[in-house]
């Protein structure tokens, strides 16, 4: 990750199959109650020749986060990486940013007798929120923080297909522009993690 | 596909679909059943231009993804697979070579093909005859194909012709033994092939040996133990050779003939017990027979890391046991994936609470049982150890004992060494690199020696084998009907001794196929042929001569003992077809048939169906659970994604019958069963079709049985079991249930208030 990496999702709409293996791994992860959908695979036109077509959305991580700018308590905070996150002890769960967010980012509780709104919750790209990092308080409140580990976001990591794609922008245009480049040319070869263990590639 | 060419498993690899510059898909939906797998279906897409063609009844995920969907009507296969020959013949598109050389009695597929024009075709499969020339002329034309089935062209009355006649595709084309070819069968589960090969079957030994008296000495010496030990256990010698009941209708033997029911030949007995290891037997068809047949047991015994859900389906009180049985996580030991490579699989942690491993669970059995000493002789032979350590002593055992799939390369050590350097080997050859060069990853059988490379592509004569080439099996004999078997010249495998076809290798013929003198003590030592000579001198010395063991044959297109020699298409016993049934009627029915007498004519005519019946049925499989789906659904958050028993039904047919998005409708299949489920409005069916998963279980025929859980152990979800309704019919060879080609009737249902 270089100096300046601004961290973002890429859903490749050729690869995406809605086999939800990135939203059950999200919300076992991060131990989310199940009306909480921090990240949903949406089909269109399901069932119709040459017409379907899958996408796997969260929050985008935006950079001019409208979510943000909506915010009468000023609870969202950006960090260097780019990841939006908020606080939950400030938010009053006003749910403006969900009318803001352009995805449909923001998740509210159902529970209760009315079904409550309670505080908001959405996707953190696996990194927690204020709370100290890798604390009880933060896993209570935000669940994993894998970015802290070096690792990536539980639902790009189980992505089955390898349509979901997550880190510094720079290296998702990279893999992207390897896969525009590589159509047609035949199958490639190259032995899983060679590079990664040997550092060169075949 | 083992009557074809010798070895019935996928010749080819996942991997290697990535080659393929065409894929034709029948009846398998990888996008859902095989997730992580099916990126290289993709990307063979992406990167090879490789067109995708899905033929199947309904519109599924991966026709979502494919190039060409082909809507066809359930069970008519053969018809479509004849078409596409019809019109392959036709305009000379089949590699002539390959058929001369490598190919018996193709002429006879030819002739019947010449009768399945394009229009007959379209009648039959409901497929429009252009639709059926634009598949078969991308697929002809593009190179090298791929073939991909799965259980939606097994499960049918004629599922063992439908599997002949795939193949017989590919022989056509010249697709074998090639990279990017093949017929490449999706295993459903885990270690499906690895349960297979070691004989989970109800008519062979382990390896595929069969019930021969010879098959059974065999394994006598080699585990150890007495032969008339051994026979000692059956009710006596002549049923050590009878097929035994098989998992699709086990129950047949319970109910011993009872009420009507298909008569038994189980020696003047039925089924007392059942033994029932991991297996979701509330996914099997006819559940109302299922059922029937557990009530009538006088003991059940079920091992589930979750409850098995037959213990709920049952209304039998007592003599129902339930064994705490742990996951693959909780112990070691191999696995065999699809492609036939093994892995080893390492415990994560100690079994948790109460439950136990199968292999515990099974050495106490076998302790009580009086033959603990016996059953576990095998695993000290190899080192004429006094203790054995499992799993690697097992391992070994399988390694030293299994030749005819040649699994003697595949030790303990060698199994492990694979798995932990897995990052060394290439993604889609499976070839190795650094310390792992010169073998493929998890030595996919046949890995002939201790220090063979594996064959990656099964029938692949443009490489040696010792680097995993072979022409096919020779295991139908020398010659039918005064027609050579063996290969032609040309034919056989790189750095090949011999230019064309030869024989299996036995002693008899050693010296003079080989060429070569044995000493006297390699003569005392050798076993009677390859598949059971405990030496292995036969094959070293083949692959000294750079021979296959088992021969260099060709693949056969008729198979003489079946009842239908070439593939002949028959309709479903249940067909929407009255006319076409007249035309292409079922088989004669079929006495003792792994001991179960089977209807075929007789059910199909016994009334005609479609009357009562109009609408097809077809059953399926969804992304997040597997089988019976008993684990998934004690998952959570797998669980909530299909929280409820469903029906996909097109709104044009739900209208017809006032049923509404959501609301509730029965399902009458000609057994005289039923099953209510919700009503899943969808344009993945067309209007003569409905679709059911069949990964539930929990309510019966409109009743919710899941208050008889033990307290604690109820799944998150329920609901009918699509088995339910699934109906008679089985195949005439294997027995597999017909599950993907039957009839229904549906109607509203009314919500009580």
């Amino acid at each position: 990750m270089g100096e300046f990496a601004r961290l973002n999702f890429y859903c490749d709409e050729h690869r995406c199959i809605n086999c939800d293996g990135c939203s059950v791994a999200c919300a076992e992860a991060h131990e989310l109650p199940e009306y909480i959908s921090r990240r949903k695979v949406i089909t269109m036109n399901e069932g119709i020749e040459n017409m379907e077509y899958s996408l796997s959305i969260a929050c985008m991580h935006c950079t001019d986060a409208p979510c943000q700018q909506v915010c009468p308590v000023d609870c969202f905070y950006i960090r260097a990486d780019g990841i939006v996150l908020h606080d939950k002890d400030k938010c009053i769960g006003c749910a403006y940013c969900l009318y803001a967010c352009p995805f449909g980012a923001p998740q509210f509780p159902l529970d209760g007798a009315f079904g409550t709104k309670g505080v908001m919750d959405k996707c953190t790209m696996c990194a927690g929120g204020p709370e100290e990092t890798n604390s009880h308080e933060e896993r209570e409140l935000y669940g994993q923080n894998r970015i802290s580990e070096g690792k990536v976001p539980v639902c790009a990591a189980m992505c089955s297909t390898k349509a979901l794609l997550v880190g510094d922008s720079a290296k998702i245009s990279d893999i992207y522009r390897e896969r525009i480049l590589s159509k047609g040319h035949g199958a490639k070869t190259q032995p899983y993690g060679w590079d990664v263990a040997y550092g060169k590639k075949l | 596909m083992a009557n074809t060419w010798g070895y019935g498993a996928m010749t080819n690899s996942l991997g290697d679909i990535q080659n393929a510059k065409a894929i034709i898909i029948f009846g398998a939906n990888p996008a859902v059943n095989h997730p992580v797998g099916f990126q290289h279906f993709l990307k063979a897409q992406e990167r090879n231009n490789a067109q995708m063609i899905v033929v199947d009844p309904v519109f599924t995920k991966t026709a979502a993804k494919a190039d060409i969907y082909v809507r066809i009507r359930p069970g008519t296969d053969i018809a479509f697979m004849y078409g596409m020959l019809h019109l392959i013949f036709k305009n000379g598109w089949e590699d002539e070579d390959f058929i001369n050389d490598r190919v018996y009695a193709m002429d006879d597929i030819k002739a019947e093909a010449a009768k399945w024009t394009p229009e007959k075709v379209s009648d039959v499969t409901g497929v429009p005859a252009e639709k059926l020339i634009q598949v078969t002329k991308l697929y002809a034309s593009a190179g090298v194909g791929t073939l991909i089935w799965a259980m939606g062209l097994t499960q049918h009355s004629i599922g063992s012709s439908n599997t002949r006649l795939a193949p017989i595709l590919q022989l056509a084309l010249g697709n074998m033994g090639k990279e990017g070819g093949g017929t490449n069968i999706l295993r459903g589960h885990d270690n499906v092939q690895g349960a297979t090969d070691m004989g989970c079957l109800s008519d062979t030994l382990p390896g595929y040996y069969g019930l021969s008296e010879g098959s059974w000495k065999y394994f006598a010496s080699s585990w150890g133990v007495d032969f008339e030990w051994l026979q000692g256990r059956f009710k006596s010698s002549e049923w050590m050779g009878k097929k035994g009941f098989t998992l699709a209708r086990w129950w047949a033997g319970a109910i011993n003939g009872k009420d009507g029911n298909d008569q038994i030949h189980n020696a003047g007995t039925g089924l007392k017990n059942l033994f029932v290891m991991g297996n979701g037997i509330t996914s099997i068809a006819q559940q109302a027979k299922v059922k029937e047949g557990l009530d009538n047991l006088d003991m059940l015994v079920l091992c589930d890391p979750f409850v098995n859900e037959a213990a709920i389906l049952t209304d039998k009180q007592d003599d129902v046991f339930i064994l705490p049985a742990a996951t693959q996580f909780e112990t070691s030991g191999t696995v065999v994936a699809t492609n036939r490579s093994v892995q080893w699989r390492t415990k994560v942690v100690d079994p948790l609470y109460e439950s136990k491993t199968d292999q515990w669970i099974m050495f106490e059995l076998a302790k009580r049982l009086g033959f603990y000493d016996e059953f576990t002789a095998g695993m000290k032979i190899k080192e004429n150890k006094k203790d054995f350590t499992w799993p690697e002593d097992a391992t070994d055992e399988i390694a030293r004992i299994i030749k005819t799939i040649g699994l003697t390369g595949w030790t303990a050590k060698r199994v492990k060494s694979h798995t932990e350097n897995w990052h060394m080997f290439d993604q889609i050859s499976g070839r190795g690199y650094g310390k792992m060069k010169g073998e493929y990853y998890g030595l996919p059988w046949p890995c002939w020696t201790e220090k063979h490379s594996g064959s990656p592509v099964l029938y692949n004569t443009d490489r040696s084998v010792a680097e995993g080439g072979m022409g096919f099996r020779n295991r139908f004999g020398l010659e039918h009907d005064g027609t050579n078997l063996l290969a032609e010249d040309g034919s056989a495998p790189k750095d090949s001794f011999i230019e064309g076809g030869y024989p299996e290798i036995n002693k008899d013929n050693i010296e003079k196929v080989l060429g070569i003198t044995l000493t006297e003590d390699e003569k005392a030592k050798i076993g009677k042929n390859w598949k059971v000579d405990k030496s292995n001198i036969i094959v070293e010395k083949c692959m000294e001569k750079g021979l296959a063991p088992y021969g260099n044959a060709k693949a056969r297109a008729k198979v003489w003992t079946f009842p239908d020699q070439i593939p002949m298409h028959r309709e479903p016993l249940h067909s929407p077809r009255a006319d076409l049934v007249k035309e292409f009627p079922s088989y004669e029915d079929k006495s003792n048939h792994f001991r179960v007498d089977t209807k075929y004519i007789s059910k199909q005519t016994e009334q005609e169906w479609v009357k009562d019946f109009p609408i097809n049925l077809v059953t399926g499989r969804l992304v997040n659970m597997n089988g019976a789906g008993m684990e998934n659904r004690a998952s959570k958050y797998l669980a909530a994604l299909s929280p409820e028993m469903f029906c996909q039904i097109h709104p044009d047919l739900a209208g017809k019958y006032g049923i509404r998005d959501k609301s509730m409708m029965w399902i009458h299949s000609p057994e005289g069963t039923k099953i209510k489920v919700k009503a899943k409005y969808s344009f993945s069916v067309s209007e003569d079709r409905i679709f059911i998963p069949f990964h539930f279980a929990g309510h019966f025929q409109g009743e919710d049985l899941t208050h008889k859980f033990p307290a604690g152990t109820a799944p998150y979800a329920s609901g009918e079991s699509a088995n339910t309704v699934t109906n008679y019919g089985y195949d005439i060879v294997t027995q597999i249930p017909e599950t993907k080609g039957g009839l229904c009737r549906i109607e509203y249902a009314k919500e009580e208030a």
